[in-house]
C-alpha cells in the first residue's frame, strides 16, 4: 500500500505527467476565471486530446485541471459578485461584501487557502476512504439522498434571516427555486411543464444563465448606482497584510474549514449532490457555527468565515467525487461522468482493480489533487495583489467588461439569445428581491438541487410508495432536518434569555 | 417601499397560482412535484403579503444572509441609475439580437467606455481593441463557439 503511495507520486512527477498537469492547470485556471466555461465542459472538450497519453498523463492533465477550476472560480466570485463556476456561487455572498469594505485582498487569501487545505483534506479522504466507503454508499438509497438535499435547503433557508419572517421568505425563495427548476420536459413521463410554448424552454432552464443573473446583475446595478469602485472610497487596503490576514482567518478558523471539508468530502461521495450543494451546505454550516443571533447577522455583511466554508468544501468535494468513481464507478457529478470515460479510454475498469493492480494509479490522481492546488495557490498568492487592486479601479471603468464577462458566460450555455434574456429576468427578480429583503441563496439553492429532488421523490415513492418515510436513516435526516429547522428559534430564545434587554 | 414589497408578494402568489393552475390539468406523476412545491409556496407568499399589508413596522429582516444595496445615494438619483444601467443591458441584448455577439462587444465596450463611463479616446480605443481581440481568440478561434448571426445579417444574407 505505502509503496502504491509513493509510486503514485512518482508518476506525477514524471516530467511528462508533471508537464500536462502543469498546461491542464494553466487551462483550468483561465476556465474557472470565466464564468459559462465550466470545468465538466472543458474536461469534455480535453478528453480527445488524452488518447495518446499514459494513464498517469491523461489524470494529472484531467485533474489537474479540474481541481483548479474550483479554486480560481472563487476568485472573480469575490472580487466582481460573478461566480467563475456554479460552485463558486455561495463565495459570492460574503466575498464580495468583503471587497465591497476594501477586504479583497482578505477575501481572496482566505478563500485560496481555504481552497488549499479543502484540496488536500478531499485527496486524503481519497486515499482514507476507498475502503470503508462502500458500505456508506451503499446504505444510501434515493429515500436517504431525497432526504439528504432536503436538509441542504433546509439549512440554508432556515438561516435566511431572524424570526418567523426571515424564515417565512427562506422557505418562500427555497421553494420558488425549486419550482423553477421544474420547468421543461418531465423526466420519468416526458411531459412538458411550464414550458409557454417557448421551445427553448423545454430542456429546463440552464444553470449558468439564471446563476449569473441571480448573483452577478443586482452586484453591477449596485456598483454603478454607487459611482465609486468596488472597494467604495474607504482607505485603500494594504493588499499584502490583507492576504496575509485572510490566509490567517484559515488557520485561526481552522476546525470550521475542517468540518467544511468534511462536507464537502461527503455530498461529493453522494451520487448527484455534487458542488452546487457541497458549498451551500458549508456556508450554512459556518452561519450555524456562530455563537449567537448577533454574530449570524455578520454573514452576508462581509463575514471572513463565509469565504471560508465554501472555499474549503467546493475543493474537498473533488477528493469525494473520485471515491465512488474510482470505486465503484458510479460518478457523484458530471464532470466524474466525463471522467469516467476516461477511464475507459485508458482502459481501466473502475472498482476492484482500481484499489489492486492500478492502486499507484489511483494514488497518483490523490497527489494530482494535492499538487495541482498547491501550485495554483502559490502561483495566486503572488499575483494576488494586482488582482485585488482591480476592486479599486472605478466602477464605470470596469463594469462594461463585467457585463461582457455576465452574458458571454450566460451565452456558452446553449449558444442562443434566450439565454442573454433569461439572464436579465432573473437579473431583474433578483435586483427586486434583493431590494425588498428576499434572500437568494435558498433560491439558488432550490434551483440547483430541483431536478435531484424531484427525480429522488419520484423513485422514492415508485419503489416504496410513502413507506420510505418509515426507514431509519429517514427518520434520522427528519429529525436532523427538524433541528435545523428549530435552530435559529432555540438561538433566539437563549440569546433573549441570556440577554433580557434585548428581548 | 411598501408598495413595492407588497407588489413582490402579489408577484409570487401569481407565480404560485398559475403554476398550481397549470398542474391540476397534469397526470399524478407530473403534478406531484410542481403541486409539492407551488402550494406551500402560495401559502407562505400569502402569509407575507398579509403580514406586509396589516403588519407593523416590515423591516427588512430575512434577508440576513444576503447582499445590502448602497443607501448612500439620494433615492432619486439611484433610481435613475438602475434605470440606465439595465437600459444599457437591453440594448446589449437587443444588438445581439440585430448584429450578432461578436460585433456587439466591441460597439457595446466602446460606446459605455466613451459615453457612459467618459473615458478618454485613447483608453476607449485600446480598451475596445483589446477586448475584441481576447474575445475574438479566445471564443471564436480557440473555443470555437458558434453564435448566431444577427437577424440584420440574415436579412442581408451576409
Amino acid at each position: 500500500m505505502f509503496d502504491a503511495f509513493i509510486d503514485g507520486l512518482f508518476l506525477v512527477l514524471q516530467w511528462k505527467a508533471f508537464s500536462l498537469m502543469l498546461v491542464g492547470m494553466s487551462l483550468g485556471f483561465c476556465v474557472g476565471l470565466l464564468p459559462g466555461i465550466g470545468g465538466a465542459a472543458t474536461l469534455a472538450l480535453m478528453i480527445p486530446f488524452i488518447f495518446k497519453m499514459s494513464p498517469a498523463e491523461a489524470f494529472a492533465f484531467l485533474l489537474g485541471m479540474h481541481s483548479v477550476a474550483a479554486t480560481t472560480g472563487d476568485i472573480t466570485s469575490v472580487l466582481f459578485g460573478v461566480p467563475g463556476e456554479a460552485i463558486s456561487a455561495a463565495t459570492v455572498v460574503d466575498g464580495y461584501p468583503m471587497a465591497k469594505k476594501g477586504e479583497a485582498g482578505r477575501a481572496l487569501g482566505a478563500a485560496l487557502m481555504s481552497s488549499l487545505l479543502g484540496a488536500l483534506i478531499g485527496a486524503v479522504a481519497l486515499a482514507l476512504a476507498i475502503p470503508i466507503v462502500r458500505p456508506l454508499v451503499l446504505t444510501f438509497g434515493s429515500p436517504e439522498l431525497f432526504m439528504l438535499s432536503v436538509i441542504g435547503i433546509s439549512c440554508i433557508t432556515s438561516l435566511s434571516g431572524a424570526g418567523a419572517r426571515g424564515q417565512i421568505k427562506g422557505f418562500a425563495m427555497g421553494l420558488l427555486g425549486l419550482l423553477v427548476s421544474t420547468i421543461g420536459q418531465e423526466r420519468q413521463s416526458g411531459s412538458l411543464r411550464f414550458d409557454m410554448g417557448i421551445m427553448y424552454l423545454w430542456e429546463g432552464l440552464d444553470f449558468v444563465p439564471v446563476l449569473v443573473g441571480i448573483f452577478a446583475l443586482p452586484e453591477i446595478i449596485d456598483l454603478a448606482v454607487r459611482g465609486t469602485s468596488i472597494a467604495g472610497e474607504g482607505p485603500a487596503e494594504n493588499l499584502r497584510s490583507g492576504v496575509m490576514e485572510g490566509i490567517k482567518d484559515t488557520f485561526r478558523h481552522f476546525w470550521l474549514v475542517f468540518r467544511c471539508s468534511v462536507i464537502g468530502v461527503f455530498v461529493g461521495i453522494m451520487p448527484g449532490a455534487g458542488g452546487g450543494v457541497a458549498q451551500w451546505m458549508a456556508y450554512a454550516h459556518s452561519v450555524q457555527s456562530a455563537k449567537d443571533s448577533k454574530d449570524r447577522e455578520r454573514f452576508g455583511k462581509g463575514d471572513v468565515r463565509g469565504v471560508l466554508g465554501p472555499g474549503a468544501a467546493n475543493n474537498s468535494k473533488e477528493g469525494g467525487e473520485l471515491i465512488p468513481t474510482v470505486a465503484f464507478g458510479v460518478p457523484g457529478s458530471g464532470a466524474m461522468a466525463i471522467l469516467l470515460s476516461g477511464f475507459l479510454i485508458m482502459g481501466l475498469v473502475p472498482g476492484p482493480d482500481m484499489l489492486t493492480k492500478h492502486l499507484s494509479i489511483t494514488f497518483s490522481m490523490v497527489w494530482t489533487l494535492a499538487i495541482a492546488n498547491i501550485i495554483t495557490v502559490l502561483l495566486c498568492l503572488t499575483v494576488l495583489d494586482q488582482l485585488a487592486k482591480i476592486t479599486n479601479v472605478r466602477g464605470g471603468w470596469i463594469i462594461p467588461f463585467v457585463l461582457l464577462l455576465v452574458f458571454v458566460g450566460s451565452y456558452t450555455a446553449n449558444g442562443q439569445i434566450a439565454d442573454l434574456i433569461v439572464t436579465l429576468i432573473f437579473g431583474m427578480i433578483s435586483y427586486f428581491m434583493v431590494l425588498f429583503g428576499w434572500p437568494r441563496p435558498p433560491f439558488v439553492l432550490g434551483f440547483v438541487l430541483g431536478k435531484v429532488i424531484e427525480t429522488y421523490l419520484f423513485i422514492s415513492m415508485s419503489r416504496y410508495g410513502f413507506t420510505w418515510l418509515k426507514h431509519p436513516i429517514v427518520v434520522l435526516l427528519i429529525i436532523l432536518m427538524l433541528v435545523v429547522i428549530a435552530y435559529p428559534y432555540i438561538q433566539q430564545r437563549r440569546d433573549r434569555s441570556g440577554n433580557p434587554a434585548d428581548a | 417601499m411598501r408598495k413595492g414589497r407588497v407588489l413582490f408578494c402579489i408577484f409570487l402568489i401569481a407565480v404560485a397560482a398559475y403554476a398550481i393552475h397549470s398542474a391540476l390539468g397534469w397526470s399524478f406523476k407530473t403534478r406531484l412535484f410542481p403541486l409539492s412545491v407551488s402550494i406551500p409556496l402560495l401559502v407562505l407568499a400569502t402569509i407575507q403579503l398579509l403580514q406586509v399589508i396589516f403588519g407593523k413596522g416590515e423591516t427588512d429582516e430575512g434577508a440576513g444572509l444576503d447582499l445590502d444595496f448602497s443607501s448612500d445615494v439620494p433615492p432619486e438619483v439611484a433610481r435613475r441609475r438602475v434605470i440606465n444601467t439595465f437600459s444599457w443591458i437591453i440594448a446589449f441584448i437587443v444588438s445581439v439580437y440585430l448584429i450578432g455577439f461578436p460585433l456587439t462587444v466591441p460597439l457595446f465596450i466602446f460606446f459605455y467606455l466613451k459615453f457612459q463611463s467618459e473615458v478618454s479616446w485613447l483608453y476607449t480605443i485600446a480598451a475596445t481593441a483589446i477586448t475584441w481581440g481576447f474575445f475574438y481568440t479566445l471564443f471564436q478561434w480557440l473555443v470555437h463557439i458558434q453564435f448566431e448571426p444577427g437577424v440584420i445579417q440574415t436579412w442581408l444574407d451576409l
